[in-house]
């Protein structure tokens, strides 16, 4: 599993390195063009595009107040009668009398909102244990060989560790709330990209302009940080993209299992979920709606990553 | 002499059709419609009957017990005095009673040839014994963790050790036996009794038990239970059943035919309650046919098991679910404020769309079919407007207030707390108060809420037999923390009602208490309903009991499953 994790990681690193020794055209244009033609990446594209909108616009177009329970009187639980979709309520009540579509579109931010700040927690400080470890090991001496082997080790210990567990043992620590799923999410993807940027650094450490820079005498830090890293960084922000799909689906199941938002009203696709289960036998459309919701955002982020991914490998580059 | 007369229980109503509304329900039994189909022998000799339960049982000894799993063991392998059947008492091991005018002295005339699982005969001196130990116990045996019934029953032990916090003296006077006759005499009355001596913690243990366990080690108020309560072998009864097994690992106790019973034996050779906390694994494993029956089945499956041919027999209504108002907690100590959040609750809504059919909405802290039920108490009847309206006269518009529910469990009274807190925590903030959840643990929820830190939190009762003082006593006899107001009226008038020997005044005096209270308005009385049962299509059920006191003797299998 690990190992499966990091050859794929490694790949990615190969991939772009060997990419920028392509001879017209800038890496990223390139990519880009390539992309507008890719089905995969058109399709991923617009299912993320509608979701950040209605993510962005969501409770401004709700029909209603998400957490209202305005229909509680016509549902009953004791009798698995949840009034289904109908003119007022497209996709019906739930188990308190809340619509249900007005929950699905302002859930959709509280999702979107978890995923980027988990990614972002996770791609900051992952690049920067990365990129210090990297550094020191070009250009530390034997010293920053050790700094870097501490580094990677534990964050090879920290890569084996099921993502879930990860995320599950430090929700735990900081009790719930929707703060602590963003972190709880975001820590558990730290040692991905401290890999990879470490990985795609060293790569470029090797490469002729790194070399020549040496040779003029630029200063080591500055070579790490103004040349080296932004070159870096490509596979890095690929990753990013698929990871924010991971990090939707941990955070609805972090919510799933109570340790999410505190505010049991809350309108958040992981909780509605595990609201749902209860009533799995009389009213399976509480739990498909938000289950929908979240697989097609995750497809849709998981579909944008893997076509940024393939155009950046040249092994899988068409013949234009 | 007055001689205690015992009568059959009453079934009055229809149990069918809407029972929503308190005129058309029978609150305590509603009759069986079932015949008695034949029994399947063979199967009953060889197949273990298997009861999933909610819960663990916590001791095996009764009287160091207060919790409805450990009852629901206790009660096929021990005897009380007397019995309850419906809410009615009924005779136990004594065949009859007698009680002086003043109810400070009550004969018991025990059957004869009742022994006990370990050889040992039933007779007064055996009761005696029993009645003795109690009285007698010390130290940490004499905390509320320990001997909560006892102590709520009688007030306190011969010795009250000051340590313990008991202040009352205890009413038991002392015990005489002659032959198979036992004599109680108590140093005034309580309209506990008769009542008391059906409680499942006052069952009578095999005298050799009690000289076997005499020398245990006097624990600390919060030491766990003694070792011999964990395990079989120590305690004998007197009834139907004999523990065979209690494993602690695979959460079974395991139960035998004792085939020397003074009554009907039972049918089925082997009994085993097996433990399935959640209600979900409960209703997949009976479907499964991995156990022939569990308690606490949520509403809505009730439906469907029924649909797919199971039994879910309907249970007399005898509990009662509240929202506690702890005055210590500024501003509920405002009574206005008080009546402004009760009617700012829809109880109708609880009531009709997460409670079990059957449920009704409370209008005092005791269920209808209790004497002493008052028609002319206050009603605080959902009104929304109103609650704002006197929300905003009291100067508390922008109240915040923390409201703590119980999570990973459910109640006989209360089958799905958090749908519960949704609701009620839903129409308070409509009334414009912003409520805090605050969710905790069942482990912990009970110590918390009676520390006084929730300033609102859903709780409720079963009731151990037909008392009111067994539901009001419970919570209002004295100031406590867990509802933090001192009302010297509400105290006095329940414990009048408590001490007056004459039932006729007793019923007005019961009256007048309930109105008391919910003038006072510690709490805000929601529901009482009826928690569900289900069985197998091939097991003819026991009777089921409003107060959860099921007689897993009459179970026996119609077919092999």
């Amino acid at each position: 599993m690990t190992t499966a994790k990091i050859e794929k990681l490694d790949r990615l690193i190969e991939a772009t390195a060997t990419a920028r020794d392509a001879k017209t055209g800038s890496l990223w244009r390139q990519s880009i063009r390539r992309m507008r033609h890719s089905p995969m990446a058109l399709t991923g594209a617009i299912i993320v595009g509608l979701f950040v909108l209605v993510a962005v616009v969501g409770p401004w177009v709700a029909p209603y107040d998400p957490t209202a329970q305005t229909w509680g009187r016509e549902v009953f639980l004791n009798q698995n009668i949840f009034p289904g979709p109908r003119p007022e309520n497209w996709f019906g009540l739930d188990h308190l009398g809340r619509d249900m579509f007005s929950r699905m579109i302002v859930g959709a931010r509280q999702t979107l909102l978890v995923g980027v700040v988990a990614t972002f927690i996770g791609f900051i400080a992952g690049a920067f244990i990365g990129g210090v470890a990297a550094a020191a090991g070009t250009f530390g001496g034997r010293w920053g060989e050790r700094v870097e082997a501490v580094i990677m080790r534990a964050v090879d210990v920290a890569l084996a560790i099921p993502m879930l567990l990860l995320a599950l043992s430090v929700a735990a620590l900081l009790g719930p709330s929707l703060r602590t799923v963003m972190i709880a999410v975001g820590v558990a993807q730290i040692p991905i990209f401290a890999r990879l940027l470490r990985g795609s650094m060293l790569a470029q450490a090797h490469s002729d302009y790194v070399l020549a820079a040496i040779a003029i005498g630029v200063p080591k830090g500055r070579i790490v940080v103004s040349h080296i890293l932004p070159n870096s960084l490509g596979p890095v922000i690929v990753q990013a993209t698929l990871v924010l799909a991971t990090a939707i689906i941990e955070a609805a199941a972090l919510s799933y299992l109570g340790l999410g938002n505190p505010d049991p009203g809350s309108a958040e696709w992981g909780t509605m979920l595990a609201d749902a289960q209860r009533f799995l036998s009389g009213a399976p459309q509480l739990a498909i709606y938000p289950a929908v919701g979240i697989i097609v955002t995750a497809l849709g982020f998981t579909l944008l990553g893997e076509a940024m991914r393939e155009s950046l490998d040249p092994r899988l580059r068409r013949q234009e | 002499m007055a001689l205690g007369l015992f009568t059959a229980c009453g079934s009055d109503g229809d149990a069918g059709g809407d029972a929503d509304t308190a005129e058309d329900f029978d609150f305590s039994c509603p009759e069986r419609t079932d015949g008695e189909p034949a029994a399947d022998t063979a199967a009953n000799e060889s197949q273990p009957f298997v009861f999933g339960t909610p819960g663990d049982p916590t001791s095996l000894d009764p009287i160091l017990a207060s919790d409805g799993e450990t009852f629901r063991v206790n009660r096929q392998v021990f005897d009380t005095l007397l019995d309850a059947d419906c809410t009615d008492t009924v005779p136990g091991l004594a065949e009859s009673y007698e009680q002086n005018e003043e109810g400070t002295e009550w004969t018991f005339h025990l059957r004869e040839g009742v022994t006990f699982h370990d050889g040992e005969v039933l007779d007064g001196a055996a009761v005696c014994k029993n009645f003795e130990r109690w009285a007698n116990f010390k130290g940490g045996y004499q905390s509320p963790n320990f001997t909560y019934y006892y102590s709520s029953v009688f007030g306190g032990f011969a010795e009250n050790d000051p340590a313990m916090g008991i202040e009352t003296e205890s009413i038991y006077k002392g015990c005489t036996a002659d032959g198979l006759d036992a004599t109680i005499s108590l140093s005034k009355y309580t309209s506990s009794f008769p009542g008391a001596f059906t409680l499942e913690s006052l069952s009578i243990i095999s005298p050799a038990s009690i000289d076997a366990v005499a020398d245990a080690a006097i624990p600390t108020a919060d030491s766990p239970l003694p070792e011999y309560t964990q395990t079989v072998g120590t305690l004998a009864g007197t009834g139907p059943y004999k523990l065979e097994n209690w494993d602690h690992s695979s959460q079974e106790v395991v139960l035998t035919r004792n085939d020397d019973y003074f009554g009907e034996p039972a049918k089925v050779k082997t009994v085993i309650f097996k433990t399935i906390s959640d209600e979900t694994a409960r209703r997949q494993a009976l479907e499964a046919g991995d156990i022939h029956g569990y308690d606490l089945a949520a509403p809505a499956d009730a439906q469907a098991l029924i649909e797919a041919g199971y039994q879910v027999p309907v249970r007399g209504v005898f509990n009662l679910l509240y929202l506690a108002y702890t005055q210590s907690h500024s501003p509920l100590d405002d009574h206005a404020v008080r009546e402004a959040l009760s009617y700012a609750i829809d109880r109708e809504r609880i009531v009709n769309s997460v409670l079990p059919a059957g449920g009704m909405v409370a209008t005092q802290f005791i269920p209808p079919s209790l004497e002493g039920y008052s028609e002319d108490v206050a009603t605080y009847d959902y009104d929304a407007e109103k609650a704002k309206q006197m929300l905003a006269d009291a100067g508390a518009e922008d109240l915040t207030i923390t409201f703590c529910y119980p999570t990973d469990v459910t109640r006989p009274y209360m089958p799905a707390p958090k749908d519960i807190f949704d609701m009620i925590s839903s129409d308070l903030q409509n009334a414009g108060v912003t409520v805090e959840a605050k969710p905790i643990t069942w482990v912990d929820y009970i110590p918390t809420t009676r520390s006084g830190e929730c300033p609102l939190y859903l709780l409720g009762w079963t009731g151990d037999f037909a008392d009111p003082y067994n539901f009001l006593g419970t919570w209002f006899a004295t100031e406590s923390t867990e509802w933090g107001f001192n009302n010297p009226e509400v105290f006095d008038s329940i414990a009048a009602a408590n001490t007056e020997p004459d039932e006729a005044k007793r019923v007005e005096l019961w009256k007048a208490a309930n109105e008391a209270v919910m003038e006072e308005l510690p709490g805000l009385p929601i529901s009482s309903s009826p928690p569900s049962i289900a069985f197998a299509p091939n097991v003819y059920p026991p009777d089921v009991s409003p107060l959860t006191r099921e007689d897993f003797s009459q179970v026996y299998f119609t077919t092999a499953s």
